[in-house]
Formats: structure tokens, C-alpha cells, sequence
């Protein structure tokens, strides 16, 4: 697949982990499982990233008697999500016409 | 190997960055472990399912830009002594040539790669120039009545046409081989700032 395209669909991947409730790492990685692979140091990428671009907050809380950092979707993560799913309308419009003619 | 181990061998592998580069990827690397350990792995499994610190450290690398690991590399650990500071302005006429000529060497060496993109897009580009030219040439034969020599540069322009889309997809492929092989150098400058992973 090609790079750009992976990295946008990542990033939007973890956004969504995390958009119904505040996640952490591991836990970030066992729900992305069903859908894709992701090792801890591309995941620790995308989360530097996409706190950069300010689509998501970091916060440590205590858990168990240690550290453990949630992240948090900001409202541009949200407006990312949404922006995604108008431009994925898009693409599956054109995935169904190049399916279509293939077929004939 | 416990996590401890884990931890103390990717700080030695991450030596030369930032200090507080370093201590984040520490916590977020323990925080890893001990959430799998919770999850009823041994201590063992969970390191393992983090993958190698090597990985690691390319990533890292990879996502750490070069004036970041240059500026943390000539920052003094300490105050400079007066003698020290007095040094450094005398050795001006010495250590400056040499430090431009490393960085020059480093310039030259992304030119290089470079020029030889835009000299493989030239040669496309000139071909294509032949194939108008060409066919410019049998047109004018053409005009002039002469059908037959017209022939000898329809002939060429079609030869040098399927030469030209031929040599695109060569173009295309070589560009992205040494795009590739300029990305390998840079983690390879890069890895100069940084210490290599200790032999266990």
C-alpha cells in the first residue's frame, strides 16, 4: 500500500480507538488488533504525531501503583474522524465504478 | 531477558539523544510491559511481544530529525572552563574548515544522488524531443513531395517512442530506488550520534 495512504488511514485508525473513551497504549493495540497489526514503536509514532498536529492530549494517571499515560481525542481529532469519513465516500464511489467496469 | 534488562539495554542503544527523548520512550516501553505482565503474561512473553530494541532504534531514528541529535551531540555536558572557551576561539582557524567540509561532504553526497535523478528525467525528457523532431522531419519530406525519404524518420520516430516509454518506467523505477537509498544514508548519518546497541 502506498506510504501516505497508510499513514493517514493509521492515524485515523487510532484516533477512532480512542474516540469513544480515553485509552492507553496496550490497550490501543489489542483493539486495533481485528483490523490491523500495529508493533509499539510505529504506534508510539503515530501517538508523537498526532499530539503534535493537536488531535489528541496526553495525561498520566495512577494505575495499580504506577504510571500509565491515556490519551485523549481533542475536538480536531473528532472534525479528523468526520473529514475522513466524507473523503471515504468518495473513494468506495470510485472502488464500486472500477469493480463495475472490471466486471463487464 | 526481564524488563529490566530490556530497558537498560534500549537506553544504551538510545544514548545520544535528548535526555527526555530517551525517558519517554523508557516509560512508554515499561508501560507496555508491565500492562501485558497485568494481562497474566510472564515477564519473558511480554518483552518478547515488544519486539527488539534494534527495531526500536531505527524507528526512533527515523522519527528523531538530524539537527535534534547533532545540537544534543556538541552541547556541553558542563559549564566551559575560561582555558576551554579561550581554546575553542584560538582552534577557530582549524576545527571551522573542518566542520564545513564535513557538512559539505554530506550536501554533496544528497547532490549527487540527485543530479543523477534529474539527469535519468533529462535523458526522458530528450528522447520525447526526439520523437517530435522526428516526426516534424517526415512531415516535412512530406510537404515536399519527397513520400519516400519521409519514411527513414517515421521509421526513427516510431523506434524512438517505444525507447522513450521504455526508459519512463526505468526512470520511474530508478528514482525511487535512490530515493530510497538517500532515506538509508540519512538513518545512516543519523546512527553516527547515536551509540550502537551493545553485544549481549
Amino acid at each position: 500500500m502506498d506510504i501516505q495512504l497508510k499513514r493517514g488511514l493509521l492515524d485515523v485508525c487510532v484516533l477512532a480507538a480512542i474516540k469513544n473513551e480515553d485509552s492507553y497504549g496496550y490497550k490501543i493495540i489489542k483493539d486495533l488488533k481485528p483490523c490491523i497489526e500495529l508493533s509499539e514503536s510505529t504506534l508510539y509514532t503515530i501517538l508523537k504525531r498526532l499530539e503534535g498536529a493537536g488531535l489528541l492530549t496526553v495525561r498520566s494517571a495512577e494505575h495499580d501503583g504506577r504510571l500509565r499515560k491515556y490519551y485523549h481525542i481533542t475536538n480536531s481529532g473528532v472534525r479528523r474522524i468526520e473529514e475522513f469519513k466524507e473523503e471515504w465516500k468518495e473513494v468506495i464511489s470510485i472502488y464500486q465504478f472500477v469493480m463495475k467496469e472490471d466486471k463487464q | 531477558m526481564n524488563k529490566q534488562e530490556f530497558l537498560t539495554s534500549l537506553r544504551s542503544a538510545l544514548s545520544g539523544l535528548p535526555k527526555a527523548d530517551i525517558e519517554e520512550r523508557i516509560a512508554f516501553y515499561g508501560e507496555m510491559i508491565d500492562d501485558r505482565i497485568e494481562e497474566g503474561m510472564s515477564e519473558e512473553e511480554a518483552v518478547a511481544a515488544i519486539g527488539t530494541v534494534d527495531e526500536i532504534r531505527k524507528q526512533t531514528l527515523k522519527d528523531i530529525p538530524l539537527q535534534k541529535l547533532v545540537i544534543e551531540k556538541v552541547k556541553p555536558k558542563r559549564a566551559l572552563r575560561a582555558w576551554e572557551i579561550v581554546l575553542i576561539a584560538l582552534g577557530f582557524p582549524v576545527w571551522f574548515p573542518l566542520l564545513m567540509a564535513a557538512g559539505s561532504i554530506c550536501l554533496s553526497v544528497y547532490l549527487v544522488f540527485w543530479t543523477l535523478i534529474i539527469a535519468l528525467w533529462a535523458i526522458e525528457i530528450s528522447l520525447v524531443g526526439a520523437v517530435f523532431s522526428a516526426i516534424a522531419l517526415a512531415a516535412v519530406h512530406t510537404v515536399q513531395g519527397s513520400g519516400l525519404s519521409a519514411l527513414m524518420p517515421l521509421g526513427a520516430a516510431i523506434f524512438i517512442a517505444g525507447l522513450t516509454i521504455f526508459a519512463f518506467y526505468g526512470c520511474i523505477a530508478a528514482s525511487k530506488r535512490i530515493i530510497k537509498l538517500t532515506k538509508k544514508i540519512g538513518v545512516g548519518i543519523k546512527s553516527l550520534f547515536v551509540a550502537k546497541e551493545k553485544k549481549q
